[in-house]
């Protein structure tokens, strides 16, 4: 057993309790605001509720965001064995984490992540699991990638068949050019996800979510606010 | 003249370049002389002055066109509206654009209602405060304190003497309007969050529902809890009392909805055929029940002439439809379906001919009760919509929503 498997509380390094306010927050809001999908994880995560595509297809099918920047996965897990899945009864919950375990080999990071899927099993068992690979890093190629990838392969072969449980790889390709470079636009500091990024990421996760919620929203206009006045006028029936 | 150095300059080449590709040479060795202009004309000037010549009457002519969309558009904002005096009362719906859009809330709005006499209305937070605020002007009058979370329901009694509120921390407080909205009660006994409230139509006792399950029933005069209605197997979001006290109605995430007698604390009904929690409910006026027979009557003929006398409620649910139930017999009547996510309050057109409803669709929905059809849809809120009510006799419709802000809405 490695220290990825072990739950952990983050070390408060600067001294100012953030993590663990987060934390409380999150169980405050699992009991009070009755979620049909939890995502929890890193800032991949926590990032994405800042996302177009957030307000636009998440945010309607009442999702909560469990994400906490800098997380390896003994972190997620403490949360998950603390009370985070305790008070709540979401019909999916989204997994990403791993990309942040610098000090882990591949094979542990998936054990970690392995973990933390079996730790919400247990708690929700109701639950869909959708397990999100994780994204490339880097603008050049450099072995952390290779790392991911091995991550993903062994998350997929562990997974596969799984019932209540979904592993969704991320489309590398969708992010290298044909170079072997991430681009900015991208992945704004070559970890992050922009809008784009987000948008090209998520897409395969929303058809997944929809389907497993057997709801099929209808899609707003790309820009949030075109709905004028004169539109509703043509709309009126009286 | 008006130009300055620099504009003269470039009219004066224009001028030049027209001059030469017209091949008006002398009048162009003139006119360089006298403006002491270098020989060679600027290839970047070719054009310039019929393009500035054209462009003017260019400009025109959109001006034109735009005065003409712009008085067109007028026309139907004027008559896509009708104005409130060629409409009956009964008739009156909300009409966009919001008429005012107020802020101060610093979480989702949970809650909004009309005083029945003052031009007032109180809208309840997440943020665990109540606002009051004039609907007339949009001004914001006052905020009561009192509660330390989420305050989940507020109601007032027929006279607007009392308001009454209740909140996830597990209390529920009586204001007094009458002196200076001072809290003067505060009530104990639920285990859990308190959904939801409402007055007894004498005045003299409250009704509220709880995440533990229980609807229970509240002397003002004592403050104790002389009733406690139990069935409900899950939370329990909304209890509503019919006109003449006899009945209540509840909803629950049990997906059912229950009709009680408020006497003997038997539970009269049991209704289930929502698909999910049903969030809200609201009992039918005397004056829809015209509306609602002929919505019935329109599908059997055989049914025609057999008037029902009701009572009738409707309930809106998660499930995103919002179902029409005749109570005596305990029958679903109808569904309206259109409501993209969840439907989260319900109100009744005090004309009876419409329905008003609010959704986590960001939408506030008008439905033609004869014709159970979706008449009118509003873009109500940026985010989920959680809250509706409909003034009895002024034109005024308010929302709250997850944005944060309460909207006033006016009627023609």
């Amino acid at each position: 057993m490695s220290s990825a498997t072990e739950p952990k509380q983050l070390e408060d390094v600067q001294g100012d309790g953030r993590w663990i306010s987060q934390h409380k927050r999150f169980m405050y809001e699992a009991k009070e605001r009755e979620p049909e999908v939890v995502f929890i994880g890193d800032s991949l995560i926590q990032q994405l509720q800042f996302s177009e595509i957030w307000v636009k297809m998440f945010q309607p099918l009442h999702s909560l965001n469990f994400g906490i920047g800098g997380d390896q996965t003994q972190h997620v897990l403490w949360r998950v064995e603390n009370g985070e899945m305790d008070d709540v009864q979401p019909k999916v919950v989204v997994l990403l984490v791993g990309t942040n375990n610098y000090d882990h080999t591949d094979k542990e990071v998936t054990e970690g992540i392995l973990a933390i899927v079996k730790a919400i099993q247990e708690r929700q068992s109701q639950a869909q699991i959708i397990v999100l690979g994780i994204p490339p890093r880097g603008e050049k190629p450099n072995p952390l990638r290779e790392k991911i990838s091995k991550i993903n392969e062994g998350l997929c072969s562990k997974l596969s068949g799984t019932p209540n449980i979904s592993f969704l790889n991320a489309e590398f390709s969708s992010f290298i050019n044909s170079e072997g470079l991430i681009d900015s636009k991208d992945m704004y500091d070559y970890l992050h996800f922009t809008n784009e990024g987000y948008r090209k990421f998520c897409e395969p996760l929303v058809e997944e979510v929809q389907s497993l919620l057997q709801t099929f929203l209808k899609v707003e206009n790309t820009s949030m606010h075109s709905s004028s006045t004169a539109d509703l006028l043509c709309n009126d029936t009286t | 003249m008006v130009l300055s150095q620099r504009q003269r300059e470039e009219l004066n080449r224009a001028i030049a370049d027209y001059l030469a590709s017209n091949g008006y040479l002398s009048a162009l060795s003139e006119f360089q002389k006298e403006t002491s202009m270098p020989g060679e004309v600027d290839k970047k000037y070719a054009g310039l002055l019929e393009k500035k010549w054209t462009s003017v009457i260019r400009l025109q002519k959109k001006v034109i066109d735009l005065e003409g969309k712009l008085s067109e558009a007028e026309k139907e904002f004027n008559a896509g509206g009708p104005t409130r005096d060629k409409r009956s009362p009964t008739e009156w719906i909300p009409r966009p654009p919001e008429r005012y859009s107020l802020s101060g809330h610093r979480s989702p709005v949970t809650r909004v209602i009309f005083h029945p006499t003052f031009s007032v209305m109180v809208s309840a937070s997440e943020d665990a405060t109540i606002k009051l605020w004039d609907y007339e002007t949009g001004d914001y009058e006052r905020t009561l304190k009192g509660h330390t979370d989420s305050v989940q329901d507020i109601a007032f009694d027929n006279t607007g003497k009392y308001l009454v509120s209740c909140s996830a921390d597990m209390k529920i407080k009586i204001w007094d309007f009458t002196t200076d909205y001072e809290c003067v009660k505060t009530l104990y006994g639920h285990d859990h969050n308190i959904s939801s409230l409402t007055f007894m139509p004498s005045g003299d006792f409250i009704l509220s529902c709880s995440r533990d399950k229980t609807i229970k029933m509240w002397e003002i005069s004592s403050g104790y809890c002389v009733k406690t209605f139990t069935g409900h197997r899950e939370w329990v979001r909304m209890v509503r009392v019919y006109h003449d006290g006899s009945l209540l109605a509840s909803c629950s995430n049990d997906q059912t909805v229950r009709v009680w007698v408020t006497a003997t604390k038997e539970c009269k009904a049991e209704l289930r055929e929502h698909e999910h929690v049903v969030e809200c409910i609201a009992w039918a006026p005397e004056t829809a029940h015209h509306d609602i027979n002929e919505a019935v009557n329109t599908d059997s003929k055989k049914g025609k002439g057999n008037t029902r006398s009701g009572p009738f409620l409707i309930s809106g649910s998660r499930d995103k439809t919002i179902k029409m139930w005749d109570i005596s017999v305990g029958l679903c009547l109808f569904t309206l379906i259109g409501h993209d996510n969840w439907v989260r309050g319900l109100i009744f057109h005090p004309g009876g001919k419409y329905i008003l409803s609010a959704s986590d669709d960001k939408t506030l929905r008008v439905w033609d009760i004869k014709n159970r059809r979706n008449h009118k849809t509003l873009e109500a809120h940026t985010h989920f919509v959680t809250s509706i009510d409909m003034h009895k006799s002024s034109p005024y419709v308010i929302t709250g929503s997850v944005d944060q802000s309460v909207k006033v809405w006016e009627c023609r």
